[in-house]
């Protein structure tokens, strides 16, 4: 016999119960449609409105009654493990182990990629991070969702080698739920031995034809976006005008054909290892690359353009603790062990983002070899923050605007 | 055979078990992402929340995602990745064909060996092979070593670049061991007596394939283009490991980027409820032509 | 007369070349000198140990090794008694209910990962939140995506068996779980195994499950760190966790085959179980 027995017996009855099935789903379905347009009555969101922060309309988050900052003077908690969540390679682990061993603790890093996939894991029962780093603009929505609990300034003494304005910041008035991290801008990474000039309105390096096929830009939505903003001219880098977004959209899309362009967030490998020659980039990455330059290779084929008047992107990482944290104690003594001047410069050699605090200057940073001459455009002063634009939460409307473009981009065409 | 009443009551108290599982575990799961895309949002983190009773259901979310398909945005990706398996699924046959023939009719004393070679690779993680491909389309890679070496080349093709070629080679190199198998499979079964009296009767060795041996080989086929391409339409790793560029994104790529890194995730739970339909069709089509086939076939 | 068909042969070895070769390669580059994952720089073991982003000084992916190796084994433990059962009842089983579950059986082999792993992910965060996200939901998932293989397996075997044994015993006198138990299990001891491997390969491969079900470090799997680390900071670490993982598996393969190669087929038609095994593998019949 050729066939095997099942080739004839199986293929019958799967198909008519196929069948069966799609007709149950077919008939499911118009009972369904015929009963749509019936709305369910909603929830009313209860008490406060989320209020989009502004720099020049500063917010005091509000404080919850169930959720409570800890006691002063407790002491802190003994082994086991602290959870902290970050994104991937931004804590020297030289920091984290004179932590640890400090205090006889186990610590243990679990990373996230995306501010968004970051809240899901939050609000997923079960988990239980010590110690977490969003960026200002999603802590009202986090805030209100009761994520965060509020800070004990009686144990971060250290708090006050912050730059003074983000001690009080606009984004959360008196430091109650976090503390500064990192300060950061956005601008164009660029191999100097390749780029002949460097043009006034630096973003059009990104659009050069003679770059083609070595052009990456940031797979962020709102930083690639914004970037094409900045190059029009555009200077509110938080519009919901959906004329604005779709412009800034249709110039990503051309630089599809003006240059091959890619996404990526490893400039500070790919410039230094030559594959990219303009890299849309993080400051810190930049500084950062210094590390990765192959071998006889020095920094000066390095470079770094931000605009000259300072308005150009422009940011700061947090840090804050979870309500569901376990070991809110230590997560208090870690955020002050990062604020701690020494601590922070050690962490700046490693993650190649700078440190928001007043020790680190200019001068001092190039004085003391962390950066290279040529890059000092890398560096952020708080002028750069007081004059430069920063990208903040939006309305779910205009949230859905800035996705659904960045969206069109990458689907290609 | 005569059946007990505790035998009649035994299959089904064994496949019991089995069934329930997938019955919680895999047809609950996909009325959560119907759930979820008809659902409405949550007022402060403007996240999904899923909406169980169909009698609620809001499609307006989904009929926007539909219409985006069909005329709008997502309508390249979608026709892309039907090119990009369709090409794969092609070269998977080409390949995949020849190499599964001669398992079965010829490999004689070394078909352990091979079948042990050829089987290898579900042994191998899908990215460390993937891994292994990066390391060698490097602009300073082996490939471009020898292609430059040969002179086919003047100067290091950018194969990681955004070139749909890489994309589609990379999906044929992860796929094509589960188009071997299933054809193997069916290709081992096939009576040699019947290609033999073929070839008695005097009909060449190429006609004898193409009017015997592919005809009864065809459900295997099937078989293994169902198991090889309906997984290579949610593919999102592959593009994003080997290429950076947004010329070549498919649709698992959006729904990753929907589900996971968006702040849309209803559109991701549309998209991924509109795939599996299209899929579900495709598999209708087998079901229904491999029926055909057999019918034909006795 | 037997042709000897160059080309096939060619073909085929070709393949296998191509197929292999890249693995060798990417094994080859986890020994480089310098950081580079394509110009080789020399001989080192330094991304196993003794370089700070070696292997063995990141934790994490000590860990993530770990975790990928438990998941795998207790993917086994559960997937393969299930989907003995449920081969077993589908096959003898008759009725329209049978043929329905039959059909949910064979959907999850069409499904793309990104499909039941969102869905999964939607179901664990909405609807079954007493399972919390993390290695049981991973358990979960992979258990629900390898039952299919080892039904199909099995079920071929049973068919090839046929129902004679199981016939003869029950004229002896037996209950049908008796035969079922004393006959028919250990006839298809090589299927069982097969899926088991099987079962134990998809696991370790796992990657869009895993990454979309696990919440933090005690749920990252060495796939889900191979992609990640790809993205953002690739070095020859990875081929060397890669092939770490590479030397689990192949070790696992080879206790298996040492276990195989001690049973001798007990009832008369057994083949070797070892060999026979490799022939269960490939023999996918839906």
């Amino acid at each position: 016999m050729a066939f095997h027995p099942r080739e004839t017996r199986g293929a019958s009855p799967t198909r008519r119960q196929f069948l069966q099935l799609g007709a149950l789903a077919a008939v499911a379905g118009t009972g369904v449609l015929a009963g749509c347009g019936r709305e369910r009555p909603r929830p009313t969101p209860t008490g406060e409105q989320i209020v989009l922060s502004r720099p020049d309309r500063p917010t005091r988050l509000p404080l919850h009654s169930d959720v409570p900052a800890i006691a002063s003077g407790l002491t802190p908690e003994k082994g086991g493990t602290l959870k902290v969540f970050n994104y991937a390679e931004y804590l020297s682990p030289d920091v984290i182990k004179a932590f640890g061993d400090k205090n006889g603790v186990k610590v243990e890093i679990t990373t996230f990629t995306t501010q968004d996939e970051a809240i899901a894991k939050l609000r997923t029962s079960g988990t239980d991070f010590d110690l977490y780093f969003p960026t200002p603009d999603i802590l009202a929505k986090i805030v209100a969702g009761k994520l965060l609990q509020p800070l004990n300034h009686s144990y971060l003494p250290n708090l006050t080698n912050a730059w003074p304005q983000l001690q009080d910041p606009f984004y959360d008035q008196g430091s109650q739920y976090t503390a500064p991290y990192t300060a950061y801008t956005t601008g164009i990474g660029y191999r100097a031995d390749r780029v002949k000039s460097v043009p006034t309105n630096g973003y059009d390096l990104l659009y050069d034809g003679a770059y083609k096929g070595k052009v990456y830009i940031l797979d962020d939505y709102r930083e690639a976006l914004t970037m094409a903003m900045l190059r029009a001219g555009q200077t509110d880098v938080n519009t919901e005008d959906p004329a604005v977004i779709k412009a800034a959209g249709e110039s990503l899309v051309s630089l599809v054909n003006a240059v091959n362009v890619k996404v990526g967030i490893t400039a500070y490998q790919l410039v230094p290892e030559g594959q990219a020659d303009v890299h849309h980039c993080w400051s810190g990455d930049i500084i950062n690359a210094q590390y990765y330059l192959p071998e006889g290779t020095g920094p000066e084929v390095l470079g770094f353009w931000y605009p000259a008047n300072r308005k150009g992107a422009v940011g700061t990482d947090t840090m804050a603790i979870p309500r569901s944290a376990q070991k809110p104690v230590l997560a208090h003594m870690f955020i002050n062990h990062v604020l701690d001047n020494d601590v922070a410069l050690e962490n700046f050699s490693f993650t190649g983002y700078q440190p928001a605090l007043s020790i680190v200057t200019p001068e001092k940073v190039v004085a003391d070899e962390y950066v290279a001459e040529n890059i000092t455009s890398a560096i952020v002063t708080p002028e750069h923050y007081t004059d430069g634009l920063q990208e903040l939460q939006l309305s779910p409307a205009g949230e859905a605007l800035w996705t659904d473009e960045w969206a069109k981009f990458k689907a290609g065409q | 055979m005569r059946e007990s009443r505790s035998g009649r009551r035994l299959w089904p108290a064994l496949a019991a078990p089995g069934t329930l599982w997938l019955l919680a575990l895999f047809a609950v799961p996909f009325y959560a992402i119907a759930a979820v895309a008809f659902g409405y949002p949550d007022p402060v983190f403007g996240s999904p929340v899923p909406e169980w009773d169909p009698r609620y259901w809001d499609f307006t979310l989904f009929t926007e995602v539909i219409q985006r398909s069909l005329t709008g945005d997502l309508r390249p990706v979608f026709v892309r990745t039907l090119l990009f398996v369709g090409l794969a699924l092609l070269l998977c046959f080409l390949i995949g064909y020849p190499v599964a023939y001669y398992l079965a009719r010829y490999a004689g004393r070394r078909r352990g060996l091979l079948l042990a070679l050829i089987l290898a690779p579900w042994w191998i993680n899908y990215i460390t092979r993937m891994l292994a491909w990066l390391s060698l389309l490097q602009d300073d890679g082996y490939v471009n070593d020898v292609l430059m070496a040969l002179r086919i080349v003047p100067d290091p093709v950018r194969w990681l670049s955004g070139n749909p070629y890489t994309v589609v080679l990379a999906l044929v190199y992860g796929y094509v061991p589960f188009f071997i198998v299933p054809l193997y499979a069916t290709l081992d079964r096939i009576d040699s007596q019947l290609l033999d009296a073929s070839r008695d009767l005097g009909v060449g060795g190429y006609r004898t394939f193409l009017h015997v041996t592919l005809p009864l080989s065809r459900s295997g086929l099937m078989t293994a283009a169902v198991v090889t391409a309906l997984p290579m339409f949610g593919d999102y790793f592959t593009n994003t490991l080997v290429s950076g560029s947004p010329t070549t994104t498919m649709i698992g790529n959006q729904i990753e980027f929907y589900l996971l890194g968006g702040s849309r995730k209803e559109i991701g739970a549309s998209l991924v409820l509109l795939l599996s339909a299209m899929l579900m069709a495709l598999m209708a089509y087998y079901l229904i032509s491999s029926q055909r086939a057999n019918r034909e076939a006795s | 007369m037997t042709r000897r068909p160059v080309v096939l042969a060619a073909l085929t070895w070709l393949y296998v070349v191509w197929s292999l070769v890249p693995v060798l390669i990417a094994i080859q580059f986890s020994f480089n000198d310098g950081r580079s994952r394509s110009t080789w720089q020399g001989f080192s073991f330094r991304w196993y140990w003794g370089d700070s982003g070696s292997v063995a000084s990141d934790p994490s992916l000590r860990l993530a090794l770990s975790n990928t190796l438990q998941l795998a084994l207790l993917t086994t433990l559960v997937a393969t008694p299930l989907g003995v059962a449920l081969a077993l009842g589908l096959t003898r089983w008759r009725g329209r209910t049978s043929r329905a579950a039959n059909g949910l059986m064979l959907l999850p082999l069409a499904t793309p990962e990104i499909v039941m792993g969102s869905a999964l992910y939607l179901v664990f965060t909405n609807l079954y939140t007493l399972i919390p996200l993390g290695r049981t939901a991973q358990l979960l998932g992979h258990v629900t995506f390898s039952v299919s293989y080892v039904v199909i397996i099995v079920r071929s075997r049973l068919h090839s068996i046929g129902a004679e044994y199981e016939a003869a015993a029950r004229d002896l006198g037996a209950t049908p779980l008796q035969a079922l138990r004393t006959v028919l299990l250990p006839l298809l001891t090589p299927a069982v195994l097969a899926g088991a491997l099987i079962v134990f390969a998809s696991s370790m491969d796992d990657f869009v499950i895993s990454a979309f079900l696990s919440t933090d470090a005690s749920s990252v799997t060495v796939p889900i760190k191979l992609y990640s680390a790809v993205r953002t900071a690739p070095s020859p670490a990875l081929n060397a966790l890669a092939t770490l993982l590479l030397l689990g598996s192949a070790l696992a393969l080879v206790l298996a085959w040492a276990v195989l190669r001690r049973r001798r087929g007990v009832v008369r038609g057994t083949d070797r179980a070892g060999g026979s095994a490799l022939r269960e593998m490939a023999s996918i019949d839906v």
